[in-house]
């Protein structure tokens, strides 16, 4: 090789250099606005017309929307925090909501609103820390169970979960399987949900309202046994992540799930070919968790006034019924009536607004502030019971444990 | 002639297909029809009927920025490493001064630190120094990453050059730098070929700083662009798999081309002299 052809690519990717440069050139101030939907195929691109709504009705004020990932939405966003930077604004879930108040990432909202000019949902109670207002309820959404009725015996949804059980033995034959849930510390976050829901649904709570943790409770090892009962029934695609099963669902694969508003919301579209129901989860209590979002201000930001003008604008009563319409079956931070023409279109949304008064967020109450530290343990040890044969009240005993001493430092 | 061994052909067949394999699953799953992509029985070959994902890939979603991002980013990382591994590989093969070993040492430093441990502080210096949103930006974090690899290996490939032909250049007047540039460089050519290899993977690959450091979606790089298909809700599978296939194959054809270089560079300075 000669010196000439290794400096010929040498030149050409100089060129590429300057042309990264020149593409790199950004003056535009902007507000900038992180939340997982805007990955999501179909309800991010009509999340991204709402915002592009704004843009046009506001000439002085850009809001970009930030396509993060959601497997690593949480931990890119603390990385830019934690760099001084990030969004302006970000829609978190709530146990890193909670985390970034903690850490003085997110900003109070003093005098950003005036309360007494908005109805909140209920769920906006858990916007305030220590009295403080850190954001607003973007989205709420309900958990219930959907179900395949041609998979399912007798078309209907079992009414307790013993008919569950074996409804979904029933339905696991011919490659289709009666049921799906997380079972996998790479999907942490949202196996927590998948807990949470089993063990409110035996009358199990992570923690007393003082913050005392009860993680060894009857109830919740209940549910922890009955979580360990429907893996051990080899119903379940196992190792199969909740993007891929969810596509099973409404490829007719899949006969149940208990999934939260957003999702039916989906499978019901996607799965227009199948006879898509709902019905409330078939637990001996109706409690389960709920996905409570909130749209907070990012304590680095350098164009706060702008980022409020959005959010005042977001929670003007057309955009909130335009922003309920276009999420489903979820609420958004004011209480927007559902119109006929969306019942009509979706029947199911009664089952999932009547679960609201049962509907418990999915954090210890009281250490919301320790949440991710607390899932990380809860979820290995459940790991244990499902993959290493450990005794539901053995590894709850030691969660309890782990959680007292190692979180709480007790 | 060389002798026909068939149990080696076999095995390196078998190894090829071990290789290949996943490339053909992911090209075959991007060409299944939906009613059958979660069949009871894998489809094992490809309904080119559905060729026109690929289309769909290439037109309506950001792939061909974002192959262009990567492209920019692999390539600089590429260029940036090598020009500035030449010269301290010179120096640790060569040259004599005290700390030398030390230095050696340090240079590894950044391999010794994970990426998820660096990208806080790097965010932070990036963030002062207007290279977040920055194609730049990532290419100087890529390198920072892999210049200590390639000036090792370099070292290693400087070390196999016989003293002789530089005090011969250095006789005829040639200055220090000189001799580096034109004398020592061609040279090592195979070894520079098999350390861009290494280098342009790492930025053709990277992940963490690409989806830390850039927000902007015109800005994104394929790993990261690839890694937002993945959603909460569903993940469009043929679309994953169709930029999956897509985003293997300027890496493969960039091998290709530098390959018989890197076999060369591999191999050299197992003989010396």
């Amino acid at each position: 090789m000669t010196l000439n052809r290794l400096l010929t690519p040498l030149a050409a990717a100089g060129a590429l250099l300057l042309a990264a440069g020149a593409a790199s050139a950004q003056t535009k101030s902007v507000v900038t606005f992180a939340a997982s939907h805007f990955a999501e195929v179909g309800r991010g691109d009509r999340l991204k017309a709402w915002v592009e709504k704004f843009n046009k009705e506001n000439p002085d004020v850009e809001v970009k929307p930030i396509t993060i990932p959601f497997s690593s939405f949480a931990t890119t966003i603390f990385t830019q925090m934690g760099g001084g930077g990030g969004p302006d604004i970000i829609r978190f879930d709530l146990p890193e909501f909670y985390a970034a108040v903690a850490a003085k990432s997110v900003l109070p909202w003093d005098g950003v609103i005036n309360d007494a000019d908005y109805k909140f949902t209920s769920a906006d109670k858990f916007m305030f820390v220590g009295g403080k207002r850190y954001g607003i309820a973007f989205d709420t959404a309900n958990y219930a169970m959907v179900f395949n009725a041609a998979l399912v015996p007798g078309g209907k949804a079992p009414a307790n979960f013993d008919e569950f059980l074996a409804a979904a033995k029933a339905a696991t034959k011919d490659g289709n399987y009666g049921f799906a849930f997380r079972a996998t510390m790479a999907e942490r976050g949202g196996m927590w949900y998948d807990l949470t829901n089993f063990v409110y649904g035996f009358g199990g709570r992570w923690s007393k309202p003082d913050g005392t943790p009860t993680f060894n409770s009857p109830e919740v090892i209940a549910g922890i046994t009955a979580y360990k009962q429907v893996y051990d029934a080899g119903v379940t695609p196992k190792g199969t992540d909740a993007a891929t099963y969810r596509r099973m669902f409404w490829e007719g694969k899949i006969a149940m799930e208990i999934d939260n508003g957003g999702v039916a919301t989906i499978l019901t579209s996607e799965g227009k070919a199948h006879p898509i129901g709902a019905a409330h989860s078939p637990f001996p209590h109706r409690e389960q968790g709920m996905i409570l979002a909130p749209a907070t201000i990012n304590a680095n930001t350098k164009v706060k006034d702008a980022a409020v003008k959005f959010l005042r604008w977001a929670l003007q009563p057309q955009q909130q019924q335009e922003l309920q319409t276009l999420l489903g079956a979820a609420n958004v931070a004011t209480v927007v009536p559902r119109t006929a023409a969306e019942l009509d279109a979706m029947p199911w949304l009664k089952v999932y607004d009547a679960q609201t008064p049962y509907s418990v967020p999915a954090l210890p109450q009281g250490l919301e502030t320790k949440a991710p530290e607390i899932q990380q343990i809860v979820v290995a040890q459940v790991l244990k019971v499902l993959q290493g044969g450990m005794a539901p009240k053995a590894a709850m005993d030691e969660t309890q444990r782990l959680v007292t001493t190692r979180v709480l430092g007790q | 002639m060389a002798r026909f061994r068939p149990f080696h052909a076999i095995a390196v067949l078998a190894l090829l297909g071990v290789a290949a394999f996943p490339l053909y699953w992911m090209f075959v799953t991007s060409l299944t029809p939906s009613a059958r992509l979660f069949g009871a029985a894998p489809q094992m070959l490809p309904d080119l009927a559905q060729l026109p994902v690929y289309l769909d890939a290439l037109t309506t979603t950001s792939l061909r920025h974002w192959l262009f991002n990567s492209m920019v980013v692999a390539v600089g990382t590429t260029v940036l490493s090598l020009l500035l591994a030449v010269l301290p590989a010179y120096a640790l093969s060569r040259l004599k001064f005290p700390g030398l070993l030390l230095l050696g040492f340090v240079l590894f430093l950044t391999q010794m630190l994970p990426e998820a441990m660096l990208v806080v502080p790097l965010y932070d210096i990036f963030a002062r120094l207007g290279l977040l949103n920055t194609l730049l930006g990532l290419i100087l974090a890529n390198t920072a990453f892999t210049v200590p690899v390639v000036t090792w290996i370099l070292k290693g490939a400087i070390d196999a050059v016989p003293g002789e032909i530089e005090e011969a250049a250095h006789i005829d007047g040639c200055s220090r730098l000189g001799i580096v540039l034109t004398v020592v460089v061609p040279l090592i050519a195979p070894t520079l070929a098999a350390a861009a290899v290494i280098a342009f993977f790492h930025g053709w690959n990277e992940y963490v700083f690409a989806q830390t450091f850039i927000s902007d979606d015109q800005l994104r790089t394929a790993s990261v662009g690839l890694a937002s298909f993945v959603g909460e809700l569903s993940t469009p599978v043929h679309t994953v798999m169709a930029v999956g296939f897509i985003y293997t194959l300027p890496a493969v054809v960039f091998y290709l081309f530098v390959q018989r270089y890197v076999v060369a560079g591999m191999t050299s300075g197992g003989v010396k002299g």
